[in-house]
Parts: structure tokens; C-alpha cells; sequence
């Protein structure tokens, strides 16, 4: 089990030391840091409104009285891009309450999407 | 420290397993991208089994009775302890593959604890702690004072593991479960065992210098006694006496004799710091006691008995032996240097001449191990016997193969070794 330790610790921070080298030596960043957009939250919409962002590159939804702009968060959110997208442009407090095996999101993931919230819902 | 076929052999990982699969099954990703699963299941997995790995450090009886035995829930915690190690491990670089597969610098970036928040600050803190934690756990050399200093950072990693889920995902109700078992494990190990609140008083009455540098201590309750059985063992811390100066530390004694007043007698052989300075033990020194502990000897003999005793290994069966006299045919080969280090050499020889059931064969091998071909080919019906060893891990290594080369039945051989660090 002693010689198991050795082994795994060296692995792990051969690897970790790996990707410091590899961030090091590749120059090109394809990822741009983005900026939330966030604005006043007293502005009213109206669900008709928000279903005109059902893209990818413009996605809003209705969460629990409060309208989101998540299209700069997209690339971000963990799960499968073909899992949210759908929700784009609608009322989706159901999927936000029901996201795996029926549970919610967490509260970090609730903090989080305080950042994209542009206004409520009429 | 026992080890045998029984029917809770298994209870200890099964719990262990039990509980980690629980946790992951029940935080399952679906729907995600195969690093950030991975990243997923081998956290919780990880988490489970840390849980677990504390409860397995719990010395209470029942809990030991219930798990198997105090000897398969430390080989199961150290076990659990390795594999959710392991997990966690693969834990930080399965999201980094995550960030990878996106664009290559997203992989470090993940990494890199002064990119991050607080919460992520936590994980690496475990991470760490858990590497400096394991990296003493197998620094054998360190004295054991230390050691077990050091082994704390090991919980105090679990502790923060946990804190870096619950600032990620806050009380969801698994996690909360994990940080209340968790609480109750490492409380009850401190308080309980550790600080001994829930330990037995006793006092030293007598202490009788033995041969080959072993002190028998009689201990006698100062309340309640303990019921203890003939091949358990207790956990002892013994305190200061006048000219006596205690370890206050808990070790590992296999009792001896069982006296009618529910005293105990334990032997102490000069093994250790600890031990060595034992030797000079006095009586009225205050001890506080846990257990019993241990299974060995505990099956009532159906058939003839085969004992092998090396060195201080003599204890359970002299345990046995004073506690009654042998209803089977019972042959004890005692093991030792010489002859002036075999402790009850004496009274194992009167027994010898006034129980009929009892043969005694002794053995004086100054040179490494005994001939044990020979000594055993002296046994008669040996594969019809049932076999128990006690002694150092040499000496059990030797003898399993040979046994089960002879035919006895894997059944048949129980063993006890004195490994308990």
C-alpha cells in the first residue's frame, strides 16, 4: 500500500505539472473571459418576450418569476449543450427545479445565476 | 488482530462499499460530458469512502462485534483510506481533462487554486492534507507518539473535503447525512476512545516479572467489570503511580487470566517505547480500559485442538487454559529463544501433568524460525484438528502454507498477529 501512494502522489503531480506545461508552451487562448451581463432587475418582460431568445447565441428563460440572460453562460453550465438549449426562450423553473434524478440546483448554482438576471417576469 | 472465517468477515467493506455506492448512485451525473462525470463519481466515491473509512476507526465493542472485529475494520480502514485516496486524486484531473477537451489552457486554469474561489481553496487544502496525512501514515520509522499526531491531519483532511462539497453545493441532504456520520465518528473516537470517557477504571493490584522480560499486571475493576473472554483483548492506558511514570496512550494487551472478581491479568512484553517502560510498572497505578475485543479462541471446540504459541503469542492460550480445563484433546506447541524467555513455562508444565486433555511441546529456536516440518509431523490427526496461532507475523506466515499443505482445512486455521499500528 506504501509503494500505492508513492506511485499515485508522483502520477498525480506528474500530471498536474503536465498541464501547467502545456498551458506554458501552447500560446493560443481560444476561450475570452466574459463578462455577465448584468442590469438593474426592476425591468418587466413578458414570456412572449423572452421566447424570442431561443438561440444558442441569445438565450434567455423565465426562472421562478425572473427573466435570465444566460447565452454568455452556455459554454460554462457542466451538462450537454443538447440538455439546456431546449429550455432557451421558455418558462424552465421546472428544469431548474428537477435538473438530475429530480432534484434542484444548488445553492451555488443559484448564486450564480443571480449574475445573469436582466428582470422579472410580467 | 484476529483472523479467521466467520461469518462477519465481509461486514466491514461491505459497509464500506455500501456507503460510497450509495453516495454516488445517488449523485450519478446524467447528461454531462464523460470528464466532468468521471470528476463527479470520483469525488462522491471518494467522500463516501472517507466517511467511511472513519467509521471504521470507531472502537466500541459493539460496533467492532458488529463489523467484524476491531482487526477488519483497520484492515478496511486502511483500505478505504487508500482507495478514496485514490479516487480524489482523479478527481482535480478529471476536470481538468474537462477544461482540455474545450481548449487546452481551460485544464490548468481548473487546476490552479489562485484562479479560484474559496470553495475550491478547501479542496485543494483536503487534498493536501490528506497527501501529508497518508505520507506519515507510512513513514514507519516515525515513533508512534508522532504518528498518531501526524495521522490526525488525516481527519482534519476528511473534514475539509467535506467543507469543499457543502460551500459547492450546500445542505443537500446526502451531504448533510455524510457530515453528520462523519461528526459522530471523529467525536467518538476523540472523546470516547482517545480522551477515554467511555473507558473502564481499573487498578493495578499485582505485577509479577515473568520470564523473557514480560510483567503480568492483575488489574482489578474499580466499578462495573468488564466481561472479557478467554483470547480477547483490551486497550489499556495506564496512568502514573508513585515511582511510576504512565504512557497514558492506549495499547493493544491480550488478556491472560480472568480472575472470578472479573480482574484481568494482561501480559506486557518489552516491544516498544510504551511497553519497555511498562516493565516497570507498580501497583495502584490507575488504569482506564476499553473493550473487549477480538474473536479468537471464542468457538467452543468441537473437535481436537492444535494451539501454536510464539513469545508473548503464549497469552490467550494461558487466558484459556486457567479459565478451564481442556473438553477436547488440546496439544499446545509453545515457540520461544531459550529457555529462560518462555513465560509460563511453569505453570504450562504443572497444567501439562494434572489436565490429561493438555499436551505441552515446547520449542527453543535461538536462530530464526523452528524446523516446523518436523514439529509438526510430531502431531498426531493434525487435519482432523483445529488450528489457532499466536504470534509474530514470521511465524504465521510460515506456518499457513504448511498447514494447508498438510490439508488442513482453511476453516480450521485460525491466527492472530500482533500487528496493530
Amino acid at each position: 500500500m506504501r509503494k500505492l501512494f508513492i506511485i499515485s502522489t508522483v502520477v498525480f503531480w506528474l500530471a498536474v505539472a503536465g498541464f501547467r506545461l502545456a498551458d506554458f508552451c501552447i500560446t493560443t487562448i481560444p476561450v475570452t473571459a466574459v463578462s455577465p451581463v448584468v442590469e438593474p432587475a426592476v425591468k418587466g418582460y413578458l414570456l412572449a418576450e423572452v421566447a424570442g431568445h431561443a438561440r444558442q447565441n441569445d438565450c434567455w428563460m423565465a426562472i421562478e418569476g425572473s427573466v435570465y440572460d444566460i447565452t454568455t453562460y452556455l459554454p460554462d453550465h457542466p451538462s450537454e449543450p443538447e440538455l439546456i438549449l431546449p429550455w432557451c426562450g421558455k418558462e424552465a423553473t421546472q428544469a431548474w427545479r428537477t435538473k438530475n434524478k429530480g432534484r434542484t440546483h444548488t445553492s451555488r448554482a443559484n448564486q450564480l445565476l443571480e449574475n445573469y438576471r436582466i428582470g422579472v417576469l410580467r | 488482530m484476529t483472523a479467521h472465517l466467520y461469518p462477519r468477515r465481509f461486514a466491514a467493506p461491505f459497509a464500506a462499499l455500501i456507503l460510497a455506492f450509495a453516495v454516488v448512485w445517488w449523485a450519478f451525473p446524467e447528461q454531462m460530458p464523460f470528464w466532468r462525470s468521471l470528476a463527479i463519481v470520483t469525488a462522491w466515491g471518494g467522500s463516501g469512502l472517507l466517511v467511511a473509512n472513519l467509521v471504521l476507526m470507531v472502537r466500541e465493542p459493539h460496533i467492532a462485534r458488529l463489523l467484524g472485529g476491531l482487526e477488519s475494520m483497520y484492515r478496511w480502514h486502511h483500505r478505504s483510506g487508500m482507495i478514496a485516496y485514490l479516487l480524489l486524486l482523479c478527481h482535480p484531473l478529471a476536470l481538468a481533462l474537462n477544461g482540455w477537451v474545450e481548449a487546452p489552457q481551460l485544464a490548468w486554469q481548473t487546476l490552479v487554486p489562485w484562479a479560484q474561489s474559496w470553495p475550491l481553496w478547501l479542496g485543494w487544502a483536503a487534498l493536501v492534507l490528506l497527501m501529508f496525512g497518508l505520507a506519515t501514515t507510512f513513514a514507519v520509522r516515525l515513533p508512534y507518539r508522532r504518528w498518531r499526531a501526524f495521522h490526525f491531519a488525516l481527519g482534519l483532511g476528511v473534514l475539509l473535503a467535506l467543507a469543499h462539497v457543502y460551500a459547492l453545493l450546500g445542505g443537500a441532504d446526502t451531504l448533510l447525512l455524510l457530515i453528520v456520520v462523519t461528526g459522530v465518528a471523529l467525536g467518538w473516537r476523540l472523546i470516547a476512545s482517545d480522551l477515554g470517557m467511555a473507558s473502564h477504571p481499573y487498578r493495578v493490584t499485582q505485577v509479577v516479572h515473568q520470564a523473557g522480560g514480560m510483567v503480568e499486571a492483575l488489574l482489578s475493576p474499580c466499578a462495573a467489570p468488564i466481561t472479557v473472554a478467554p483470547g480477547q483483548f483490551v486497550l489499556v492506558a495506564f496512568g502514573d503511580g508513585q515511582a511510576y511514570r504512565g504512557c497514558g496512550e492506549y495499547h493493544p494487551f491480550t488478556v491472560s487470566g480472568i480472575e472470578a472478581d472479573g480482574g484481568l491479568r494482561v501480559g506486557i512484553k518489552a516491544l516498544g517505547t510504551c511497553s519497555q517502560r511498562l516493565q516497570s510498572l507498580e501497583p495502584e497505578v490507575l488504569v482506564r480500559l476499553q473493550g473487549p475485543f477480538g474473536t479468537f479462541l471464542s468457538d467452543s471446540p468441537s473437535v481436537p485442538q492444535l494451539w501454536i504459541a510464539g513469545g508473548v503469542g503464549i497469552t490467550p492460550f494461558m487466558a484459556a487454559l486457567r479459565a478451564y480445563a481442556c473438553i477436547r484433546p488440546t496439544t499446545l506447541i509453545y515457540l520461544f529463544r531459550k529457555e529462560t524467555d518462555a513465560a509460563f513455562l511453569d505453570e504450562l508444565t504443572a497444567l501439562a501433568t494434572t489436565d490429561p486433555q493438555f499436551e505441552l511441546l515446547t520449542d527453543a529456536s535461538d536462530k530464526g524460525l523452528p524446523d516446523f516440518p518436523e514439529l509438526l509431523g510430531k502431531i498426531g490427526h493434525i487435519t482432523a484438528r483445529e488450528v489457532s496461532i499466536c504470534g509474530p507475523i514470521p511465524m504465521v506466515e510460515a506456518l499457513l502454507p504448511l498447514l494447508r499443505e498438510i490439508g488442513v482445512a482453511e476453516e480450521s486455521i485460525h491466527f492472530e498477529k500482533f500487528d496493530f499500528r
